[in-house]
């Protein structure tokens, strides 16, 4: 005999569920623009510019839906599976673009964004520029923010550690990092393919949940959205980034009127976090050490 | 055996040669000096030593082992440790994590242990934690552990500096002018904590224009012009080296010099 509350009849009160069903995309938005947050914090953590995180989401998300429609593969299997497709493509554009400085990754990572654009439109499998439809909705909401917490706390106990001081030291000053004999270009590595596990798991809950997914969703744009969820909340802590991600989820919906500006928007805000708050609204940052 | 060893190490720029074939050797233990004018290409045999460049031509061996292909930071693990003549402090990180960073090499928790907080991290983060705070106790930078280190002044941050590179128990010390910019007091503070850092078994190598300074420390003087070594001795023998007097004053007023004492 099933307990009441394990019953699959079990009711959501009238409010609650109006409310669920008015907001439960907005919810998850949440969740999952929080995932895309702190993938691009972990690479900026280790003093790096990538512009790829939406690819990243990209390339989980059509790879974790042809998992579901084509192979058929159970949600459990295909969610963690999600991010193999996108970690070898960080490992392949990571492995010749770390060993130079500076802009390379960004630029390579545009480059990579607009190839699976073009992928995406023209290779059958992929739907060309309708995308796939009919996406079961298996992503839950409890999924999605038990993900983010998950990732939330991996974040901040690895941050807490010679891990996170590492990769504080070389954003700092990445010769004297290495000085101290800290791996720079396996630590860079290392982010970016974290960085893409994480966008590539958003990706496969955001396809799961919206029923359709399209070449556009992963372009320029939404790279450029997810760059300034951590410009706005800052990389002191990994919290501060999805704070800024929540910031700019919730905006757009105060703002209904507005939507025509919602680049705007969010390209001012990429100014006045560059030159008014360097480190973000939240500025503090973590202590380095656990003891 | 000798602790370094490099032979005939070149590193080329276009249109000039920094370092030329430098056959430098460093028994274990004890301080030694590399001195020479402006531009004799002293910081470059550093970078050179601790992997930030790569050499042209020649060789650097470690403890008998040969290092020359070696990244900075295995070299870091294998015990060069080093200060910069620019200070390369982390500005935003605590007086202490600083410290910590600098312990990076020795380190070993792996990924796995740090995320479940495993015994084996927190015990190792402890001692991490407690030889941290010794290598301040060593510089006298105690008091300022838990303040950024931006905000410390000019030569507590170069105590900072070598208090970093202890931490990671280096077998070599490389210190890149640790006097510039000191004043008389400090620098007679920080000969002492240079002579204590060596009693106590590393070897230091370091690069001083102060010469006070090199000739009361030093064991052992290398002095190099123009890329070249062009003299190695004790400092005494340095002192009195016609060709070191030159390089120093040029040819001409070395010679009035020598005219003048005779």
């Amino acid at each position: 005999m099933m307990p009441a509350w394990l019953a699959s009849d079990w009711t959501i009160p009238a409010g609650l569920d109006d409310f669920l069903w008015t907001y439960g995309h907005l919810i998850n938005s949440l969740g999952i623009n929080g995932l895309l947050a702190l993938s691009m914090y972990v690479v900026l953590a280790v003093g790096q510019l990538s512009l790829g995180q939406a690819a990243f989401m990209g390339l989980g998300a059509y790879s974790s839906v042809l998992m579901t429609l084509t192979l058929k593969l159970p949600f459990y299997v295909v969610l963690p599976a999600s991010c193999l497709v996108p970690v070898l493509f960080a490992l392949a554009v990571g492995v010749p673009t770390l060993r130079l400085s500076g802009v390379y990754l960004a630029i390579a990572t545009i480059g990579l964004g607009e190839v699976l654009r073009a992928l995406y439109l023209n290779v059958d499998v992929f739907g060309g520029a309708l995308g796939i439809n009919g996406i079961p909705e298996r992503a839950q909401t409890w999924m999605i923010f038990g993900m983010l917490i998950l990732a939330l706390l991996g974040l901040w106990l690895v941050g807490r550690s010679r891990i996170g001081r590492a990769m504080e030291a070389m954003r700092e000053d990445a010769t004297a990092a290495a000085v101290m004999g800290v791996n720079v270009p396996g630590y860079q590595l290392g982010a970016l393919v974290a960085s893409a596990v994480l966008a590539g798991i958003a990706g496969c809950l955001s396809a799961h949940q919206s029923s359709f997914i399209g070449p556009n969703e992963y372009g320029f744009e939404p790279a450029v959205t997810i760059l300034s969820f951590a410009l706005l909340g800052g990389i002191g802590t990994p919290v501060a980034p999805v704070v800024g991600a929540w910031i700019l989820t919730l905006l757009p919906e105060l703002l209904r009127g507005f939507s025509d500006l919602r680049l705007v928007f969010n390209g001012l805000i990429i100014v006045v976090a560059v030159l008014f708050l360097p480190h973000g609204l939240l500025g503090w940052r973590m202590r380095r050490r656990a003891a | 055996m000798n602790l370094l060893e490099t032979c005939g190490l070149t590193r080329r720029y276009a249109g000039l040669v920094a370092v030329d074939h430098v056959d430098l050797v460093v028994p274990r233990g004890g301080i030694h000096a590399v001195i020479g004018p402006n531009g004799a290409g002293k910081t470059t045999l550093f970078n050179l030593i601790s992997g930030l460049v790569v050499p042209s031509e020649g060789s650097i061996h470690l403890a008998g082992q040969d290092v020359t292909a070696r990244p900075t930071h295995v070299r870091a693990a294998l015990g060069i440790g080093r200060t910069f003549q620019n200070i390369r402090i982390f500005g935003e990180m605590s007086v202490l994590e600083n410290v910590l960073t600098g312990a990076h090499a020795r380190l070993r928790a792996s990924l796995v242990s740090i995320a479940l907080r495993l015994p084996g991290f927190r015990s190792e983060e402890r001692q991490a934690v407690a030889a941290a705070r010794e290598a301040l106790a060593l510089v006298g930078l105690s008091e300022r552990a838990a303040q950024p280190a931006s905000s410390l002044p000019y030569g507590d941050q170069r105590r900072l500096e070598i208090a970093r590179a202890m931490a990671g128990q280096p077998l070599l010390l490389l210190l890149d002018e640790p006097a510039a910019g000191m004043n008389p007091a400090e620098t007679t503070a920080l000969a002492g904590l240079v002579r204590r850092i060596a009693d106590a078994g590393t070897t230091v190598l370091l690069v001083e224009h102060d010469m006070g300074f090199v000739m009361s420390l030093s064991d052992h003087i290398t002095v190099l012009n123009f890329g070249r070594k062009i003299f190695e001795g004790k400092p005494a023998a340095v002192r009195s080296e016609p060709a070191v007097v030159e390089a120093y004053l040029g040819a001409r007023l070395a010679a009035k010099l020598r005219a003048a004492h005779a």
